[in-house]
């Protein structure tokens, strides 16, 4: 396992998708900490090295850092169908549900390097204002960005810590969602694109307010303000992972190729 | 007893209600070389995927050495397999780390068998180069070396040769027909028969998802002709010798069956102690390239309208109901070719008569 493990982060790293969304994730930080209209939109001046993180996680979970996910999740698989390798791995004395379990391995991790890069990107773009005690929140903690009186680095850094653990964990289920759809469709734009669509019908649905605590969209602000407490959201999403990921081997395990 | 490599058993594949293979049984066994052929369409992809273990039989049951390879994918460690065409690799990697990638996902393969399967297929100069630069030919040469890491007692190819120049193709039956004499059963599909004559055991026709023949060619490999002065004296002779399985006459010539290739330099001088001259000696070759249109085409000969006889069973029916068996289509060949050649003779013998004065007639 841990061999096939290193062979799709290998496959992972090469991904054109995560190139580009390293791009991105690059540019984004460096825009939001010397954009020169954040006062006048958001009425607020960054004064701290540790304000620009939670920029990066308060624009990018609505929509950017979802879909940066669900792209390079379903050219995970879709790759291996655009290379035709998927055959001729399949042929090797490799397990089909064990080799889709890597994929689905590198999935479920791969929100985390993204958030960790975005997090070191921010922190590196806010490296002009200091990383010192500043009056004012993180933006990521109850007290906002505004925060309440002088805020000392070490609270800081676990508000951000904190913040970026619980965002790449709700994460997670799109990823494998992501996963799960291209096996299904056997392609990575299949995949791709069903899995935003999902998620677009999921937002539509908080017009129940029954539903709105179990949408995997309502937890992508969890890092912020959970719906129902921080160990319903993990709860929650242990649940999705595990649906999407016996789904997707289920299904593997029964296809034609 | 020798135990099957592959064995199918009314192996059927449908999708909806469209069969694409249908109750197909056939086996290979060690050292064998057995070739699907069949015009485009006729199910031979789908055969290989099914037997690889990468679709699922509808009905029917699939034994790769002995084991369901679903059930048992570790069986896998023991076949070798190209199913794409041109075979598929990383392109951003070297033909030698696809290979090495290869090797960690069967384990226990040798460090030095790398360099080898890529010497043997004759690649390696560009073994270093990314595969995304390699022709069509290369591709496949290296798909064929990836099938052979792992020294598989089973090799499964689709369309081996497809896209190769000449010189490759030549190179990927003689590493197929080594692999079979070593003992490794060889599974392939192909649209070359006059390769699939010189080195195949058995070859299945397909057509239409179903196996419509079976012709063993080993028995046609042993088979020569001789031109001889007496072939009525030569076909008796032969057909007592201990080396001969079967003697007859064709036209003007005695064809004969040898137990061995082996045994042909003991023809001449049996022929020669029993003071018949032999005029000229050689293989009976098979067409199989005739006898598969011939094939093809006596199942797509458009249906007659259906006539009294027809219809009270006559012959007629007979033959489109039942197709005939390999023996029968031989026999009746052979019988067809024997009356030519009888005609021929008997054509010649009238105008050499014709032709001499009266008193040499």
């Amino acid at each position: 396992m841990i061999a096939l493990l290193r062979m799709e982060i290998g496959k992972l790293l090469r991904l054109a998708s995560l190139r580009f969304s390293l791009v991105l994730l690059v540019v984004f930080p460096l825009l939001w900490a010397y954009a020169p209209g954040v006062f006048e939109v958001y009425g607020f001046y960054l004064v701290s090295g540790f304000q620009v993180p939670a920029l990066g996680l308060l624009s990018g979970m609505e929509f950017l850092l979802p879909l940066l996910v669900a792209i390079t999740s379903a050219e995970l698989l879709g790759i291996e169908m655009a290379f035709g390798t998927l055959p001729t791995i399949l042929l090797r004395p490799v397990s089909r549900s064990r080799w889709l379990l890597a994929k689905l391995l590198v999935a479920a991790l791969y929100p985390f390097v993204v958030l960790l890069f975005l997090l070191l990107v921010s922190l590196a773009a806010g490296a002009w204002f200091g990383f010192g005690p500043f009056v004012g929140g993180t933006g990521l903690g109850e007290a906002g960005i505004l925060g309440q009186g002088v805020m000392e680095p070490a609270a800081a850094w676990t508000e951000i810590v904190r913040a970026y653990a619980v965002a790449a964990i709700s994460l997670v289920p799109i990823s494998l969602l992501a996963v799960l759809f291209s096996v299904v469709f056997m392609s990575a734009a299949g995949g791709a694109l069903a899995t935003l669509g999902t998620l677009i019908v999921m937002k539509l649905l908080v017009v129940f307010p029954l539903v709105e605590p179990y949408l995997l969209t309502s937890q992508l602000s969890a890092y912020v303000a959970p719906v129902a407490g921080l160990g319903w959201v993990v709860l929650l999403i242990a649940v999705y992972c595990t649906a999407f990921a016996v789904a997707a081997v289920l299904l593997f395990e029964r296809k034609d190729f | 007893m020798t135990s099957r490599a592959i064995e199918t058993e009314r192996l059927t594949k449908a999708y909806g209600a469209r069969p694409i293979v249908r109750d197909l049984t056939f086996h290979v066994d060690p050292g064998e070389v057995y070739a699907l052929v069949g015009p485009n369409g006729a199910g031979k992809t789908t055969v290989i995927r099914l037997v690889s273990g990468l679709a699922f039989p509808t009905s029917g049951s699939v034994r790769l050495l002995g084991a369901d390879p679903h059930q048992r994918p570790e069986v896998r460690r023991r076949l070798g397999a190209v199913v794409e065409a041109p075979a598929a690799f990383y392109p951003y990697l070297t033909g030698r780390q696809n290979l090495e990638l290869h090797a960690r996902l069967v384990g226990g393969v040798r460090e030095t068998r790398i360099g080898e399967v890529l010497e043997m297929m004759e690649l390696g100069p560009s073994a270093d180069r990314r595969v995304g630069v390699y022709s069509l030919g290369m591709r496949q040469r290296l798909g064929v070396a990836g099938a052979l890491l792992a020294e598989p007692e089973v090799l499964i190819l689709d369309e081996p040769a497809s896209g190769m120049d000449p010189l490759s193709l030549h190179l990927v039956h003689r590493v197929l027909k080594v692999a079979a004499e070593g003992g490794t059963a060889v599974l392939l599909s192909t649209h070359h028969l006059d390769e699939v004559v010189a080195y195949c055991s058995r070859v299945a026709i397909l057509e239409e998802g179903a196996l419509i023949d079976e012709v063993d060619l080993r028995d046609r490999r042993a088979r020569y002709r001789a031109s001889v002065s007496d072939v009525h004296a030569a076909r008796v002779l032969l057909d007592t010798q201990p080396f001969v399985t079967q003697a007859s006459i064709r036209g003007a010539e005695v064809v004969f069956q040898l137990t061995g290739p082996d045994e042909l330099p003991r023809v001449a001088p049996v022929l020669t102690k029993a003071r018949i001259d032999l005029l000229g000696l050689a293989r009976d070759t098979f067409d199989l390239r005739a006898y598969y249109q011939e094939r093809l085409g006596d199942r797509r000969r458009p249906e007659e309208p259906p006539g009294p006889e027809q219809l009270t069973g006559s012959p007629a029916t007979e033959r489109a109901e039942a197709a005939p068996t390999e023996t029968e289509r031989a026999e009746t060949e052979r019988a067809e070719t024997d009356q030519a050649e009888t005609e021929r003779a008997e054509t010649e013998q009238a105008e050499t008569e014709q032709a001499l004065p009266r008193g040499e007639r």
